[in-house]
């Protein structure tokens, strides 16, 4: 059987399957970091969806923590904020909006006043002054005290209860003595009593590296005084300055100018680098299917208690986009939203000296494209991985372990399990049945029955051609690999006079349309037109029907399945993400090979849609759940009344394979094809069995380092265990069989392997 | 670097050449992976030059090289 070439390590060559733009626009559909709609309408940016949640918890410590990020004054500003958030709230399109004031009111009035700075934040070198009073210049000075700015404030009134209510007089006294306590827990100097004339100004003015003030103090200072509303900068007087129309605005204000103070401070421009400021849309998507309680819930007092602000936010449903996540294994499994984790699969393929830690990851992904159906802007993480596979395997950087197997396997189904024949009697066919190499591997029966139906009772011929499509060598991104299979399956089919072909396997009829063309229609199609062949029977009770990945965005195949199910008298259930919106088994995309743990959870993913059997129409899909326990019948088995039985290890897989084309040529074609045997009786212990199905180890290599032996003698005697050890190479891969010896042959007891070469002395 | 010997095992005389009919010695060998090599002790024959590598060591740390040496 041919070979693959072990990939190099010493080249370092870059060949990009996908620019740096195209991942930027893949990227770019990803809404996951997109704000929530209440965040994105907050000109302070206030993280309302983690504060909802807190306040969801009881924890109004944390609670506040997030709100005096963007809020200086917390209940001043709660007090009298014009909540633009609430406005968006997306709970206002299915009932009442969440009161988020209401409930920021609750917050600021019963959090502790943390203390400002910390112990380990040093003020910094370059000084600020504010003249001037009001609720811009209040909220101005405690953003340039929070960015640790030696701050002085100088200011007509006389203490700083008259500096408060000059821009708080509504606040009631409560509020007023919580933000007086916090005014005064600032690190801030004030000068009260000051006359604000532009002599007084050109006094101060050196004194300080960057100077503000209120618009009315800069009135003063300057007749002519006019800021820039994106600043809040008087540029010909250097002069941070503004005021506000409204408490949202006046905060607003206050931020952009803290903004510019902190540019100029650094002598830097104040209109570059300012990053996105204010208000912003977004494009987040929201599965309103989550709320819950729609009434707002009513205040008993003039503010919601702590008990109803807490029943309040727990209304919130923390929008967020997860749609991929929920219905996607893989990514559940690695817990990044596909934004993020395609960005970092896209540089592992850039990495040309250094650790690939994204190989795994990028190899465990089933290429299903159902994130691409159930995504609200069509993310494809299929795209994404199969592009940087193919980008790994064009720099020589791929490694062979995940995918040998499988690939090995792909070149065994064309090669020594391949067969193509005319129906006998018929010199050109008008079709060619190709029922796909699970089909061969795993229900050999149901594949023979087939073609004889198929045969028997289509006019013009059926040709059969046992072999595989192309989709693992597709999948592990091996493209060199995949076009010359497409050039003999091409071959092959021309041989046969390029017949209809009549896939058994949606996978395959969707790898052949893409790769050799021609008319392609499912055996489901046949059948639906001829009808069912005698014998056909349903499963007794009702179960459930998993679509194939193969089968997404293909309706027609859909529905034929269940058009056929119902003919069978099949009752099906109905479940979550059905058609297109089906998830992997986990055999797609080679994911069982490459990460065993992500496939599993992969079948665990689709058997939890219902405890019913599966019923479904990729042979693959039907091993996959046999092998988790649940009953699992392929449709054309119940079509031909033939059942495959427990699910065959990796070598019955092959085995079964070859009897069929043996026994089809013999008893169909009438040529004569011995399977070779064995000169020796040949046996495995129960546990060797298991170990080598564990560790893709086939028969035919424990046999290939059995005849090593016999022909060579190497082995060893182990006085502890009593085995005969002895190894071979074949391909890539060193394997070591523990056997024992009697007069009819060998039993296999342990078998195990290596990739490493292993040289005697230093090499 | 070629003096460093990464694993050591001795057979302790327990191991046999079925070809040369003599006991395994301690030598040196050679790990070879993808342009890398790693210089050992393990049972060979003295003989034929046979090399024991055992189930623990092949599914331990030899696995454990060849998937770190796989993804550099």
């Amino acid at each position: 059987m041919s070979k693959i070439q072990e990939r190099g390590s010493t080249h370092v060559y870059k060949v990009n399957k996908i620019s740096k733009e195209e991942m930027d626009s893949m990227v770019s559909l990803c809404v996951y970091e997109d704000p929530p709609y209440c965040n994105a309408a907050c000109p302070l940016k206030l993280d309302t969806r983690a504060l909802m949640k807190a306040v969801a918890e009881g924890d109004f410590k944390k609670a506040l923590q997030i709100y005096e990020k963007i809020a200086p004054f917390p209940v001043l500003l709660s007090q009298c904020c014009e909540a633009p958030c609430e406005g968006r709230c997306r709970m206002g399109e299915v009932g009442e909006g969440i009161s988020i004031r209401d409930i920021e009111a609750t917050v600021a009035a019963n959090g502790e006043v943390t203390k400002s700075g910390g112990v380990f934040r040093r003020k910094k070198r370059q000084t600020v002054a504010l003249f001037g009073s009001g609720l811009f210049a209040l909220f101005l000075a405690g953003e340039i005290e929070k960015k640790m700015y030696p701050l002085t404030v100088f200011c007509e009134e006389a203490d700083i209860e008259a500096y408060l209510k000059s821009a708080a007089a509504f606040l009631d006294e409560q509020s007023f003595a919580i933000e007086l306590k916090r005014l005064k827990s600032k690190d801030i100097d004030f000068v009260f009593g000051c006359e604000l004339s532009p002599k007084f100004f050109e006094e101060k003015r050196a004194d300080f590296n960057v100077l503000c003030a209120s618009e009315e103090a800069a009135k003063c200072f300057f007749k002519d005084a006019q800021c820039d509303r994106a600043l809040m900068y008087y540029e010909a007087e250097k002069l941070v300055m503004g005021s506000g129309s409204g408490t949202m605005d006046a905060a607003f204000g206050a931020k952009k100018a803290a903004l510019t103070v902190d540019r100029l401070a650094q002598k830097l421009s104040p209109a570059n680098m300012r990053g996105e400021e204010g208000a912003v849309d977004t494009r987040l998507y929201t599965d309103m299917s989550e709320a819950r309680e729609l009434k707002r819930v009513a205040k008993s007092g003039a503010v919601y208690t702590k008990e109803e602000a807490m029943a309040e936010a727990q209304r919130c449903i923390q929008c967020r986009c997860e749609e991929c996540m929920k219905s996607c294994a893989y990514l559940k499994h690695y817990k990044k939203h596909p934004g993020l984790l395609s960005r970092e699969i896209y540089n592992n393929t850039q990495i040309i000296m250094g650790d690939h830690q994204l190989n795994k990851p990028m190899n465990s992904c089933s290429l299903c494209g159902q994130c691409a159906v159930v995504c609200p802007n069509g993310f494809d993480m299929a795209q994404v991985c199969h592009a940087a596979r193919r980008n790994m395997v064009s720099t020589d950087k791929m490694p062979l372990a995940p995918h040998e197997f499988a690939l090995l396997d792909m070149l065994f189904s064309n090669e020594e399990a391949f067969l193509a024949r005319p129906q006998p009697g018929v010199e050109k066919c008008k079709y060619v049945f190709f029922p796909g190499c699970q089909a061969s591997a795993i229900a050999p029966a149901t594949v023979r029955a087939a073609y004889e139906d198929l045969s028997d009772r289509l006019e013009g011929g059926v040709a059969l051609m046992l072999g595989c499509c192309g989709a693992i060598c597709d999948w592990a991104g091996r493209y060199e690999m995949q076009e010359t299979t497409r050039e003999f399956i091409k071959n092959e089919l021309s041989k046969l006079g390029d017949p209809i072909i009549i896939a058994g396997c949606p996978t395959c009829k969707k790898e052949l349309s893409e790769s050799v063309g021609g008319e392609i229609i499912g055996i489901w199609d046949v059948l639906e037109q001829i009808g069912l062949p005698e014998g056909a029977k349903g499963l007794s009770r009702p179960a459930a029907m998993h679509d194939s990945c193969g089968a997404r965005g293909d309706e027609a195949t859909q529905n034929a399945i269940r058009d056929l199910a119902a003919k069978l008298g099949c009752e099906l259930l109905e479940t979550e993400y059905q058609r297109d919106e089906s998830p992997c088994c986990g055999y797609g995309g080679l994911t069982m090979y490459a990460n065993r743990e992500v496939a599993h959870e992969m079948a665990e993913k689709c058997l939890e849609r219902s405890d019913a059997p599966y019923i479904s129409y990729c042979m693959a899909c039907r091993d996959r759940f046999a092998r988790e326990g649940r009953e699992s019948r392929h449709i054309l088995e119940l079509v031909y009344g033939t059942d495959a039985g427990n699910p065959p290890d990796i070598s019955e897989k092959r085995w079964n394979r070859l009897t069929l084309k043996n026994n089809m040529l013999r008893e169909i074609w009438g040529e004569e094809s011995e399977m070779a045997k064995l000169p020796y009786e040949l046996n495995f212990s129960d546990e060797a069995l298991e170990m080598m199905d564990d560790r893709m180890i086939l028969k035919s290599d424990v046999i290939a380092v059995i005849e090593h032996m016999r022909e060579t003698g190497a082995a060893i005697d182990d006085e502890d265990t009593g085995y005969i050890m002895a190894n071979h190479r074949v391909g890539n891969v060193t394997f070591w069989v523990a056997l024992t010896e009697d007069a009819e042959g060998y039993t296999v007891h342990r078998a195990y392997s290596h990739r490493m070469k292993i040289v005697k002395g230093n090499g | 670097m070629q003096d460093r010997t990464y694993y050591v095992i001795d057979p302790e005389g327990k191991l046999r050449c079925r070809k040369c009919n003599v006991k395994l010695e301690k030598g040196r060998a050679k790990f070879m992976y993808l342009d890398n090599g790693f210089p050992v002790e393990l049972p060979v024959c003295p003989r034929c030059d046979f090399v024991y590598v055992p189930e623990a060591l092949a599914l331990g740390k030899v696995l454990s090289v060849e998937k770190a040496l796989e993804d550099k």
